[in-house]
């Protein structure tokens, strides 16, 4: 009845996006470590990455220890001068980000695609681009 | 004065589960359909759920330290309109935090000043309406109590 934590990663303009599925506890934590490893090192330039985009859409379990891993996941990101925003998490994990407060660091958006809209937009306005 | 009787709690299932790491899951799904239909909204059942297999983890973890010979123990109430999970473990006074819980401080954890970890009880207290904690000789009982009427100030998730 579980199901090992699955990374897949990208890269996009400004950031690298990390989508999880399965559940996020204790085995966890070398796939989302080698996934932000991954993603962050393979690009050219990785001060390029200003955003890190965590998708919870697939993920059906988080538990306390899963919390630590996007805790320990934000404090490198925070020493990288890299943000992190957050998208699909259910409405009870929601709450749980906001008890735990990890939303007042952590931007939750609905969808992955919202949440890389904005980053784009984000991107964009520091450039000065207007398109 | 008069004494308003209380009704005797109705046990609705008692079940064990071995002390194996990944068990909290199946406490989660066997206490999930147990309470089903008996009053609980979808988002308050999801924290139950997530209070049940928190407790469960530390009582493999920390009571019975992992050893899957020694079963953790649940057991399902229904008094009134209280619901009552119990968790069980054979660790008597040997889980972290019980006295003193080191409340969890997001940014102390970020800036390296507290370990990432420690939310079990944290998120345990903040899932349920009461929780409590009995020790009797070896044996350590945590009671979560979710109340299945009368409790709308937090079904706005």
């Amino acid at each position: 009845m579980t199901s090992m934590c699955k990374a897949t990663t990208r890269v996009l303009p400004g950031a690298a996006v990390i989508e999880l599925a399965g559940e996020v506890d204790g085995s966890a934590a070398a796939v989302l470590n080698a996934a932000y490893e991954g993603v962050v090192t393979a690009n050219a330039d990785p001060a390029d990455l200003g955003t890190v985009v965590l998708d919870f859409a697939a993920v059906d379990y988080i538990n306390s220890t899963g919390i630590a891993l996007i805790v320990s996941v934000l404090a490198r990101a925070r020493a990288e001068r890299r943000k992190v925003v957050a998208s699909g998490l259910s409405a009870h994990y929601r709450e749980i980000f906001d008890i735990t407060r990890l939303s007042d660091f952590i931007e939750l958006f609905p969808d992955l695609d919202r949440a890389v809209s904005q980053v784009r937009t984000a991107l964009t306005e520091l450039k000065g681009g207007t398109r | 004065m008069t004494q308003v009787a209380r009704p005797a709690p109705e046990r609705l299932d008692a079940f064990t589960v071995p002390s194996q790491p990944g068990n909290e899951r199946l406490a989660l799904a066997r206490v999930a359909g147990t309470v089903q239909g008996r009053g609980l909204s979808d988002a308050r059942l999801e924290r139950l759920k997530t209070a049940v297999a928190e407790a469960t983890m530390n009582a493999i973890e920390h009571g019975n330290g992992n050893r899957s010979e020694i079963p953790v123990e649940v057991e399902v109430t229904l008094s009134g309109a209280d619901l009552t999970v119990a968790i069980s473990d054979q660790g008597g006074q040997t889980h972290p935090g019980d006295d003193a819980p080191e409340e969890p401080d997001l940014l102390k954890k970020l800036d390296g000043d507290q370990s990432p970890r420690g939310w079990g009880l944290f998120l345990i207290r903040n899932m349920v309406d009461a929780m409590d904690i009995t020790t009797d000789g070896q044996r350590h009982t945590i009671w979560l109590t979710m109340r299945t009427t009368g409790a709308a100030h937090d079904e706005h998730v």
